[in-house]
C-alpha cells in the first residue's frame, strides 16, 4: 500500500475543535471568549510528527514541547497535579460538507511533585503508567515525546480518499483543584495549548 | 405562539421559584465543591457556568420588569407610582441587610481562610518531613552502602556467573528486586521476592543515562500501589577490561512503618503546600461563590419586590380603574378578588357597593319607565279628552296644556308649554280674560272654583266655563292647579234657541191661537152693531173694536217677532263687504230729520261671511233704537265707526255705535240684550236681542256701555274669515269703500 505524507501547519483559530470533552467545556470555552480575554500566545509545540503504516496500524512519532509558565510552575511546586493532554483527531475531507470524523483520541498525563522524594511523577492516565523523575525537564521530555504511539487501524483507512490527522496539546483546566478553575478560565498565564498541528494522510 | 408560551412560562412566581431552588442547590453544589468534595468538584465550573448564566437570566427577567414598570410610569397608568414606591421600598428592605451580612460574611471568610495557615504549622511539617527525609536517606546510605558491597562483589564476576549470585544476593540483602542491567538497559539477570513478578522495575532512561555519565543513582521513589521504594542503580565494572560496565539495579522497600509515616507526613504537607498555594485562589471561589449567592439573594429579592408590588398594588389598581369606570357610568364592572385579606374585604365592598349601585340604577330606570308609561297613558288621556285642561305650578307657569285646550284657545304650544301666564296673555291677548280670572282665582280662592269666561278671539265669540282645582300631592305638584275648560259656546246658544223656541211655541199655542178669534169676534160686533146703534154709541164701539183688532195685530205681530227670533237661524251666508251694506242702511236714514249720522270708515277692510239680510236687520236695530232713546233729545247725533282691528292670530271688523243721547240706565247694563229689557216707552224690547242674536250668529261678539261724555256706546266685533291666501285686490279689500268721515 503505497501512501504519500505531507505535513501541514494551519494557524490556530482555524482549527480549535474540543474533542471528546463533555458538553460543559465548550459553554465554559464560550464563556472564556465571551470574556474577551486576549488569547494567549501557545505555550506548547508539537513537532517531530511523523505517521506511518505498520502492520495495518498507523503508528505516530511526535514530540511535544511543553513550555509552562511561571504560575503553572509555581503551582505544581506547591503540590498542585497539573494535567496534561494530548487531542488526536482523523478525520476524513470531504468537498461539498463538513469534514467526517473517523477517530478522535485522547492521550491523558498528569504531573506533579513529591516533596518527600524531590522527584516529578509522571502518570500516563490511559495506561496507568507511573514515572518518576528528579528533574522536571526529564519528566517533561518523557512526556512529550510519543514514540510508536499506536493510532489507527489501516483498516478504517480507505484508499482514494483525504485524510487529515489533528493534533494539539493542552493544560486541562477542568482538572486542576476546583477553586483554582474560575482564576485559571480567565487568566491568560494558566489557558496552555499548542496550535492544532495538521497531518495530511492520503494513502 | 411561541413567544407567549415562553412568556406565560416565565410570568408568574413559579418558574422565579424554581429558577431561584434550582440556583440555590447549585450555589450549594459549587460551596462544597469550592471545599474539595470530590463529588461536585467535577462539576465546579458546569455549575459556575450556569449559575452565572441563571442570574443572567433572573438580570434579564428583571431589567424587563423595570422596563416594562418604567414606561407605565411614564404613561400614568393606575398604580405604576404606588409600586414604583412599594419595589424602592422592598429594595432597600432587601439590600441593606443583604449587603451588611455580605461584607461582615466576606472578612471572616478572609480572615477563616487566612488563619487556616499559621507559619509555625508549615515550619513543623516541613520539619516533620525533613525528618522523615533524614530518616529515609540514613536507610539509603546504609543500603548504597550494601549495594556498593554487592557492586564490589559482582564486578569480579562474569555475565554469566554473575546471574547465579544475583539471586542469593538478593536473597542475603533485603531488596525486593535485585537486577543486573548492561548500560543500555538490557537485564541480564535478575530476582524479585515476588514470584509473580515477570519483569522487574525497570529505571528510566534519564537514570540510565546519569549512570552512563558515570554517576550512581541513589534515591527515594514513590512506586504506584507499592509504596515508597529505594531505587539504587550503580555502575558495576566489568572484570573483562574491553566488556562494558554493568548496571545494579536495587529496589528496597521502605519499612511499613516508616513508610505510612512518611507518606502522612507527605500527604498532610503536600496537602498543607496546596492550600496555601491556593489560599488566593481560594479566597477569590469563596468570594465568588458569596457573591453569587448575595447576587441570587438580592436579584431573587429584587424581583419578589416586583412581584409582591404588582401582586399588592393590583388590587389597587383594580379599585382605581374600577372607580373611574363606576364615575364614568360603568356599573357593571367587577374586580376580581385578590384575597381574603383586608384588601379583599374592600374589593368585596367596592363590588357589592357597584352590584347595589346597578341595581339602584335598573330600578330607577324601570321606574322612571313606569312614569313615564304613566304619564303617556295621562297625556293619551287627557288628549282624548273633550275638555281643555291646562296645570299650572305654584308661579303661575303653565305647565301641561292638553290638545283639546289648545284646539279652544287655539294655541299651538305642544304638551310642556313651560309660560307664564302673564307671558301667554302677552303672546296671546285675546286670552286676558281667561288668563285674568284664572289669576284672579290663584289669587284668591284655594279650594275648587268655578267660573263662566267669554272670549273674544279668532274662533269669534267664545264661552268657557273654566273650572279650577289645586292639586294635592306632595313634592313637586304641590301648589299646582289644574283647571278644566269646556267651550259651551254653542251649548248656551242652543240652550238659547231651545228656550226661545219654547216661548215662541207657547205665544203661538197660548197666545196666538185665542187672538184671531178675538179679532173675528170684534170685527163681527163692528159690523152687527155698528149701523144698529146709534151714532154715539156706534162711535164708541168703533173705536172700541178697531183699538181690539189693531191691538191684535199688535200682538200677531209682536208673537211673529218672537217667532223669527226663536226661529233658529238659517244664514245666507256670503262674502259681503260689511262697509258697503253699512252704507246702503245708513242712507235710508239720509234726510232724516231727527237724527244726524256720521260714518267713519276705515279705507282697508276685509270682506266678511255674513248673511246680508240679517245684516241689515241688525243695522236698522242698531239705528231705531237710537232714534227710539233719543226722542226728546235735540239734534241727536249719531257716530258710526268701522275699521279693521287685527291683533297677533285674531281678525275681526268692529264697529262702534256713539250717540249723544241719554245713555243706558246703570242698572241695565248688564242685561241690554235680553229681550224685554229696555228703558224706552216704546218697542217690542227685542231690539237689542235680535241685535246680540245676530252677532252671536255670526259668531261676533258685542258689548254696551257709556260714553265718558253722556250717550250710549255699542261696539261689535264680526270675525273675519282667513282667507289670506287669495287675491287681496278682489277680496281683501274693497276699492270702492274708502270714503272717510262722510256726512250723512
Amino acid at each position: 500500500m503505497g501512501f504519500t505524507t505531507l505535513a501541514l501547519k494551519k494557524p490556530a483559530v482555524t482549527r480549535r475543535r474540543a474533542l471528546g470533552h463533555p458538553g460543559c467545556r465548550r459553554l465554559l470555552l464560550l464563556f472564556g471568549l465571551l470574556l474577551a480575554l486576549p488569547l494567549q500566545a501557545a505555550e506548547f509545540f508539537i513537532t517531530g510528527v511523523h505517521i506511518r503504516p505498520q502492520a495495518n496500524v498507523y503508528l505516530l512519532d511526535a514530540n511535544v514541547d511543553y513550555r509552562f509558565t511561571e504560575e503553572a510552575l509555581e503551582a505544581l511546586d506547591n503540590g498542585v497535579p497539573l494535567t496534561l493532554q494530548m487531542n488526536i483527531e482523523i478525520q476524513r475531507k470531504r468537498k461539498w460538507w463538513l469534514d467526517a470524523e473517523v477517530a478522535s483520541l485522547q492521550q491523558r498525563y498528569r504531573l506533579q511533585f513529591h516533596p518527600l522524594s524531590h522527584q516529578y511523577l509522571l502518570q500516563n492516565i490511559n495506561s496507568g503508567a507511573f514515572y518518576a523523575f528528579q528533574t522536571l525537564s526529564a519528566a517533561l521530555d518523557a512526556m512529550g515525546s510519543l514514540h510508536n504511539f499506536p493510532l489507527l487501524d489501516a483498516q478504517l483507512i480507505q484508499e482514494g480518499e483525504n485524510y487529515e490527522v489533528l493534533l494539539q496539546a493542552e493544560l486541562d483546566i477542568e482538572a486542576l483543584p476546583s477553586p483554582l478553575r474560575p482564576l485559571a478560565y480567565i487568566t491568560p498565564a494558566w489557558r496552555l495549548n499548542s496550535d492544532w498541528y495538521t497531518w495530511s494522510l492520503m494513502p | 405562539m411561541v413567544l407567549d408560551a415562553l412568556r406565560r412560562l416565565t410570568s408568574g412566581p413559579k418558574p422565579v421559584l424554581l429558577l431561584f431552588a434550582l440556583l440555590l442547590s447549585s450555589l450549594y453544589m459549587m460551596s462544597a465543591a469550592t471545599q474539595n468534595s470530590a463529588i461536585f468538584g467535577r462539576l465546579y465550573s458546569l455549575l459556575l457556568a450556569i449559575n452565572i448564566f441563571a442570574l443572567l437570566l433572573l438580570l434579564a427577567l428583571i431589567g424587563r420588569h423595570l422596563a416594562s414598570l418604567i414606561s407605565r410610569y411614564r404613561q400614568r397608568a393606575p398604580g405604576s407610582r404606588l409600586t414604583v414606591r412599594l419595589v424602592i421600598m422592598f429594595v432597600i428592605l432587601a439590600v441593606t441587610p443583604i449587603s451588611v451580612l455580605y461584607y461582615f460574611s466576606l472578612q471572616f471568610l478572609h480572615r477563616g481562610i487566612d488563619s487556616w495557615f499559621d507559619l509555625r504549622v508549615e515550619q513543623a511539617l516541613e520539619d516533620a518531613l525533613e525528618l522523615g527525609r533524614t530518616s529515609l536517606d540514613s536507610r539509603l546510605r546504609e543500603l548504597r552502602r550494601q549495594s556498593r558491597l554487592q557492586v564490589e562483589s559482582l564486578a569480579q564476576e562474569s555475565d554469566a556467573t554473575a546471574r547465579l549470585r544475583i539471586n542469593d544476593m538478593r536473597e542475603r540483602s533485603e531488596a525486593v528486586e535485585l537486577t543486573l542491567l548492561d548500560l543500555n538497559g538490557r537485564i541480564i539477570s535478575s530476582s524479585t521476592i515476588d514470584p509473580s513478578t515477570v519483569l522487574p522495575t525497570m529505571p528510566s532512561s534519564a537514570i540510565l543515562q546519569q549512570l552512563r555519565r558515570g554517576l550512581d543513582y541513589a534515591a527515594l521513589e514513590p512506586i504506584r500501589d507499592r509504596g515508597l521504594h529505594m531505587r539504587i542503580v550503580m555502575l558495576v565494572p566489568n572484570p573483562d577490561p574491553l566488556g562494558e560496565p554493568r548496571l545494579l539495579h536495587a529496589l528496597y522497600v521502605v519499612p511499613e512503618r516508616l513508610d505510612n509515616l512518611a507518606t502522612s507526613v507527605q500527604a498532610a504537607f503536600t496537602q498543607y503546600k496546596e492550600l496555601a498555594f491556593l489560599r488566593k485562589p481560594l479566597k477569590y471561589s469563596f468570594t465568588l461563590t458569596l457573591s453569587l449567592v448575595l447576587l441570587l439573594s438580592l436579584l431573587t429579592a429584587v424581583w419578589a419586590a416586583f412581584f409582591s408590588a404588582r401582586r399588592l398594588v393590583a388590587p389597587i389598581s383594580d379599585l382605581a380603574e374600577g372607580t373611574r369606570a363606576v364615575a364614568a357610568g360603568d356599573y357593571d364592572m367587577r374586580l376580581p378578588m385578590p384575597g381574603r385579606d383586608e384588601l379583599g374585604f374592600l374589593v368585596r365592598s367596592f363590588n357589592e357597593m357597584t352590584r347595589k349601585i346597578a341595581r339602584a340604577r335598573d330600578e330607577a330606570s324601570i321606574s322612571q319607565q313606569q312614569a313615564e308609561e304613566q304619564r303617556a297613558y295621562l297625556e293619551a288621556v287627557l288628549s282624548c279628552l273633550s275638555s281643555g285642561v291646562i296645570t299650572l305650578d305654584e308661579e303661575a307657569t303653565l305647565h301641561t296644556i292638553n290638545s283639546a285646550a289648545e284646539q279652544i284657545l287655539g294655541l299651538e304650544l305642544g304638551p310642556s308649554p313651560e309660560l307664564s301666564l302673564a307671558e301667554l296673555q302677552q303672546r296671546y291677548p285675546e286670552l286676558e280674560p281667561l288668563v285674568e280670572t284664572i289669576t284672579a282665582q290663584l289669587d284668591h280662592r284655594h279650594g275648587t272654583w268655578q267660573a263662566e269666561v267669554v272670549l273674544f278671539g279668532s274662533n269669534g265669540r267664545q264661552v268657557l266655563i273654566c273650572r279650577g282645582s289645586p292639586l294635592r300631592g306632595e313634592g313637586k305638584t304641590q301648589g299646582e292647579h289644574v283647571i278644566v275648560f269646556d267651550d259651551v259656546t254653542a251649548l248656551i246658544q242652543a240652550q238659547r234657541d231651545a228656550a226661545w223656541g219654547e216661548v215662541a211655541r207657547r205665544l203661538a199655542h197660548e197666545i196666538k191661537n185665542p187672538l184671531t178669534p178675538i179679532q173675528l169676534s170684534a170685527e163681527r160686533l163692528r159690523h152687527k152693531y155698528l149701523n144698529t146703534m146709534p151714532s154715539e154709541d156706534a162711535e164708541v164701539l168703533d173705536r172700541a173694536t178697531h183699538t181690539i183688532v189693531q191691538q191684535v195685530e199688535s200682538m200677531k205681530e209682536m208673537v211673529k217677532a218672537f217667532s223669527d227670533y226663536a226661529r233658529p237661524p238659517k244664514l245666507q251666508l256670503e262674502h259681503v263687504d260689511l262697509g258697503r251694506v253699512l252704507n246702503e242702511v245708513l242712507d235710508l236714514y239720509q234726510g232724516d230729520e231727527r237724527i244726524a249720522i256720521r260714518l267713519d270708515a276705515s279705507h282697508t277692510l276685509p270682506h266678511i261671511d255674513a248673511d246680508v239680510g240679517r245684516l241689515r236687520q241688525l243695522l236698522h236695530n242698531l239705528v231705531k233704537n237710537t232714534l227710539e232713546a233719543g226722542e226728546g233729545v235735540s239734534s241727536l247725533q249719531l257716530k258710526v265707526s268701522i275699521h279693521c282691528a287685527e291683533k297677533d292670530s285674531c281678525r275681526f271688523v268692529e264697529m262702534r255705535f256713539e250717540d249723544n243721547g241719554p245713555g243706558f240706565p246703570e242698572p241695565l247694563l248688564g242685561q241690554l240684550f235680553e229681550p224685554y229689557i229696555t228703558s224706552k216707552h216704546k218697542g217690542s224690547g227685542l231690539g237689542l236681542a235680535i241685535v246680540k242674536k245676530i252677532v252671536e250668529e255670526h259668531s261676533g261678539m258685542l258689548w254696551a256701555e257709556n260714553c265718558k261724555d253722556g250717550g250710549a256706546c255699542i261696539t261689535l266685533r264680526l270675525p273675519v274669515q282667513n282667507r289670506r291666501t287669495a287675491d287681496p285686490a278682489g277680496e281683501y279689500y274693497d276699492d270702492e269703500n274708502h270714503s272717510a268721515d262722510t256726512t250723512l
